[in-house]
Formats: structure tokens, C-alpha cells, sequence
């Protein structure tokens, strides 16, 4: 056993075994060529994200352009990082309804936990795929209401129906239907 | 006249060396981006021109371009010296060299070698003592810099470069007992023969123990890894190149490459022959064998197979193996490497005492 292992010593075993390794690989990619590199070319290909992926945070609208948002200041206060600000005012006219007046968030502290999105009662937020979003300006970042419902303009095209016209189930799993059964009651 | 002869020709062969030498740099820093990508799965360079081939252009601009930074508590004279201090010794080794057979043509009454800029009797000598200088320059440079890692950088680098340097210079003891001389020229020569690679020190000389110590020790000369103590990047940043920036962290980068170059022609010419080709002459179909003139095109085809193929051994060993820690390093150096020199050098003298 000492003898093999002075002639591994002194004939390279392990490191001829080493590149070999490498050379394998070489030959693979470059003459055999049926091996390809793991690299993704970033900006020009990109990963296929998966559908819980959580990006930027977005403000929805119903089919009919009314915002989604009652102003209920829940997101706010399920925020760990104090991103949100809401400021809350009743619908003119309306006494019982409110709406958010100002609604803002400071993206520079969100960590994307997904909170505020699980707080809403009305499924007003969600989390979008968008995540190329370095700035040169840090102010950039402080995103106010319309860039919020532009976020989810453009990342959800398809809106959902009016809450009230909603079956009370499809509502609260927020899966908005194109045929909606007749409300009872 | 014939002095004014004898001047131009010496010119316009430095230039079509040093250019040559320059191209090779520029194509080297690419290859072994592109070798090392393709030996670890990855892709290297892609962006600049078609997969990436115009990407030593680039950096050459970049480099170029970039503001020149001397540190506020630097040695501004050392600073500024250094690089070319490690610049001029690793260009200048290629004087010697023998690219191709030792012709001679007629030149307006003057006799020029073509493939030598100039043949010195004490050639591989000279190329030693030159690459000795180089070290000043990573040493000088480290200290100049007023910064602890070019400091430790250039302090490791000069250990290193001596203690291999040393085994350098035991390893070719063994080819230049063998072949009585210490001209390059000659040594190629003496390696020429009808059974082609039979002729080769390495084989028919058996200095396969010199050859591996040359190689190895070569490779920590150059500072390459695994033997990139004086540079490594997780330790020391940049090591002596820790501070430079601009055309001076070129000058340094450029003069790695070059004593790279340098090295595996050393090794082509002392161990493989150099110019001369590795197939028996009788193995030679008719229709390939050239006609008397042009057999220079065989010899620097053959010269130049053996320079890339150490060069790429050089990205080969990169790819593979992880840095020596530095005490490692000393004792391989002194206890492994130093040893085995020696005991060849008393083995190939006992046996050319004996066999002639």
C-alpha cells in the first residue's frame, strides 16, 4: 500500500486524474460539443419565473376602471417595514364608501414578504413578476398611487368584475369568472 | 553600409517579434478566458463581436483610456518604474530565441539569420539572469505602492521567484551537459536528427525529471496558478498590482503573458526540440516533404504547436488545481523540487561521462 501510494506521489496521480477531469469537460463542450454551458445570458435571456414569484407591489382596478382599494389602512398596518403610507377619505357623495386619497410606498425599504397583499380585503394589491428595477436616483423608488395602478395595469391586464357582482366563494378566493351565478339572497 | 545592412535587418526582425509577441498577448488574455470558461461550463466573454472575439480590443481601450492613478503616500518614482522594470526583462528574453532552423541568406554582402534576432553564445544565461530582473519590478512595485497587501504581495512574489528560480536554472543544467552549450541555437540543433522526436532531450536524452522540475518551476516563476501566491485575489486583492491601474496595471499584465510566452519557448527549445519536427523523417509521405528552401515553414509550424501547447497547459493547470498554501509552496520548492534537480543533474553527468 506504501509502495502505490509513493508511486501515485510521484507520478501525479491526483493531479492527472484532476485534469483529466477538466479536459473531459473541454472535449465535451468543444469538440464532442454534447455539453453546454449552465450560463443564462442575463439580459438577453431570462429565467421563466414561477408563479409565486414576488416582485414589484401593485395597486388593481376592476373591469370597469374603479379603483379596488377601500382605504382600509390593513395593508399599512401589516407592513413590517413601514413601506406603505395610506391616507383614507370617504367617496364624495357616498358616505359609506372611503377610498384611498393617497397611497404610497417606499420600495427602497420593501423586503417583498407579501404581507400587505395577504392583509387586503379586497385583493386591491399584488405582487407582480417586474423586478428590474435599479434606479440612479434612490427617489425613484418612492412610488406613489398612479405608478402603483400603472404597475397593475400592466402587469395584470385582465381585471376582475365588481366585488358585488361576484358569487361570495369565487370572491373570496379571487377568481373572477366570466359567466358569475345569480346572487341569492 | 554593411553595418546599416546588418541594423535595418536587426529591426525589422525585433519588430515582427515584438509584434508577434504582442499579437500572441492579446490572444492569449482572451484564450484563457474563453479556455478556462469552456473547461468550468461556463461561457467566458460573449458580448463584445462574435462570442466575444473582440474582447482583448476592448480592454486594451479601456485600458488605455483610464485615468492614471498614483496613490497620495506612493514612492512616485519606484511607482512609475516598476512596471516597465517588469516589462523590459520579459520582452527582451526573446532576443535569443531560435523560431526556426538556423538559415543564413545573402543581404546586399550580408550574411542575416532570419529565424534569431541574435545568437549569443551564453543565450539561456542571458534569458535567466534577464527574467531575474523581472522580479524587481513586482517587488519595487509592492513597495511603492504604500499599501500592506501590495506589500506582502511583492514580498511573496520575490521569495517565490527566487527560490523557483533556483530549480530553473538546476532543471537545465541536465540539457545544457547534454548538448555542451549554452547557445539556444545550438541546443535546437544539437536535438535534430531523422527519428524526430527520439532526438528530443526530454526523450532521448531522458530528462524527464529535468523537464517536470522546469515545468513545474516555470509555472511558479510566472506566477500563475496554482502558483499565484504573489497575486491571490482571495487573500491579497491584487497582491502587487493592488494599487495600478490604467496603462501601468497593463504594462504588468501585459509582461505576465509575455513571460509566459517566453517560458514555453525556453521549454520548446530545451526539452521538445524547438523547431524541429517530431515525425521520423521516413514516416514523411513524398507529396509533404518540402522542398530544401522552405523547410523553415515546417520548423516554425513545429515551433509554434509546442509554444501553444505549453501555453495551453498553463490554462490547463489553472482550471484544475486550487492555490498552495504558502508554506507549501517553500517546501515543495526547497525539499521536493530542489532535490530532484540536483540528482539529475548527477545523473545525467554520470552518464554522459560514461557513454562518451
Amino acid at each position: 500500500m506504501a509502495v502505490a501510494d509513493l508511486v501515485k506521489t510521484f507520478t501525479f496521480y491526483e493531479i492527472l486524474t484532476g485534469m483529466k477531469a477538466t479536459i473531459t469537460v473541454f472535449v465535451q463542450r468543444i469538440i464532442l460539443r454534447n455539453r453546454k454551458a449552465i450560463t443564462l445570458q442575463y439580459p438577453h435571456e431570462k429565467r421563466d419565473l414561477p408563479g409565486t414569484y414576488r416582485g414589484m407591489i401593485a395597486l388593481l382596478k376592476y373591469d370597469d376602471g374603479t379603483e379596488k382599494c377601500v382605504g382600509c389602512d390593513l395593508c399599512e398596518a401589516a407592513c413590517p417595514s413601514r413601506v406603505i403610507t395610506v391616507v383614507s377619505a370617504e367617496v364624495e357623495g357616498e358616505p359609506m364608501k372611503r377610498y384611498a386619497r393617497e397611497y404610497s410606498m417606499d420600495m427602497t425599504r420593501c423586503l417583498f414578504c407579501g404581507l400587505c397583499v395577504d392583509a387586503c380585503p379586497v385583493d386591491a394589491l399584488a405582487m407582480t413578476k417586474e423586478y428590474e428595477w435599479a434606479r440612479y436616483n434612490k427617489r425613484d423608488l418612492l412610488l406613489d398611487k398612479p405608478q402603483l395602478l400603472a404597475l397593475g395595469d400592466r402587469n395584470f391586464p385582465e381585471r376582475e368584475k365588481k366585488l358585488e357582482f361576484q358569487h361570495p366563494n369565487v370572491a373570496y378566493f379571487n377568481i373572477g369568472h366570466k359567466n358569475l351565478p345569480p346572487k341569492t339572497s | 553600409m554593411e553595418m546599416l545592412v546588418f541594423a535595418g535587418a536587426s529591426v525589422v526582425k525585433i519588430t515582427i517579434v515584438m509584434v508577434t509577441v504582442l499579437i500572441t498577448v492579446a490572444i492569449l488574455t482572451l484564450a484563457e478566458r474563453k479556455i478556462l470558461s469552456w473547461m468550468q461550463d461556463r461561457m467566458g466573454p460573449m458580448e463584445v463581436g462574435p462570442y466575444g472575439i473582440l474582447q482583448p480590443l476592448a480592454d486594451g481601450i479601456k485600458l488605455f483610456f483610464k485615468e492614471d492613478i498614483i496613490p497620495a503616500g506612493a514612492n512616485w518614482l519606484l511607482f512609475s518604474l516598476a512596471p516597465i522594470l517588469s516589462l523590459v526583462p520579459a520582452f527582451i528574453g526573446f532576443a535569443v530565441v531560435p523560431y526556426g532552423p538556423n538559415q543564413e541568406i545573402e543581404l546586399f554582402g550580408v550574411t542575416v539569420k532570419p529565424f534569431i534576432i541574435t545568437d549569443i553564445n551564453i543565450g539561456i544565461l542571458y534569458i535567466l539572469a534577464f527574467t531575474s530582473i523581472g522580479a524587481y519590478g513586482v517587488i519595487l512595485g509592492g513597495w511603492a505602492s504604500n499599501n500592506k497587501y501590495s506589500l506582502l504581495g511583492g514580498l511573496r512574489a520575490a521569495a517565490q521567484v527566487i527560490s523557483y528560480e533556483l530549480n530553473v536554472g538546476l532543471a537545465i543544467i541536465g540539457v545544457i551537459i547534454l548538448s555542451g552549450s549554452l547557445s539556444m541555437v545550438t541546443i535546437a540543433e544539437r536535438q535534430a536528427g531523422p527519428y524526430g522526436l527520439l532526438h528530443w532531450n526530454l526523450f532521448g536524452g531522458l530528462q524527464i525529471i529535468g523537464f517536470v522540475v522546469y515545468l513545474i518551476s516555470a509555472v511558479a516563476e510566472t506566477n500563475r496558478l496554482p502558483f499565484d501566491l504573489a497575486e491571490a485575489e482571495s487573500e491579497l486583492v491584487a497582491g502587487w498590482m493592488t494599487e495600478y491601474s490604467g496603462m501601468r496595471f497593463a504594462f504588468f499584465f501585459m509582461a505576465e503573458y509575455a513571460n509566459m510566452i517566453l517560458v514555453s519557448c525556453i521549454a520548446s527549445v530545451l526539452f521538445l526540440g524547438g523547431y524541429n519536427s517530431p515525425i521520423p523523417d521516413s514516416f514523411v509521405p513524398e507529396f509533404l516533404r518540402l522542398p530544401e528552401s522552405l523547410t523553415w515553414i515546417s520548423g516554425v509550424f513545429w515551433f509554434t504547436v509546442k509554444v501553444y501547447f505549453f501555453l495551453f497547459l498553463f490554462f490547463w493547470l489553472r482550471a484544475t488545481l486550487p492555490r498552495l498554501r504558502y508554506d507549501q509552496l517553500m517546501k515543495f520548492g526547497w525539499k521536493v523540487m530542489l532535490p530532484l534537480a540536483l540528482g539529475n543533474i548527477v545523473i545525467t553527468s554520470i552518464v554522459v561521462y560514461f557513454l562518451r
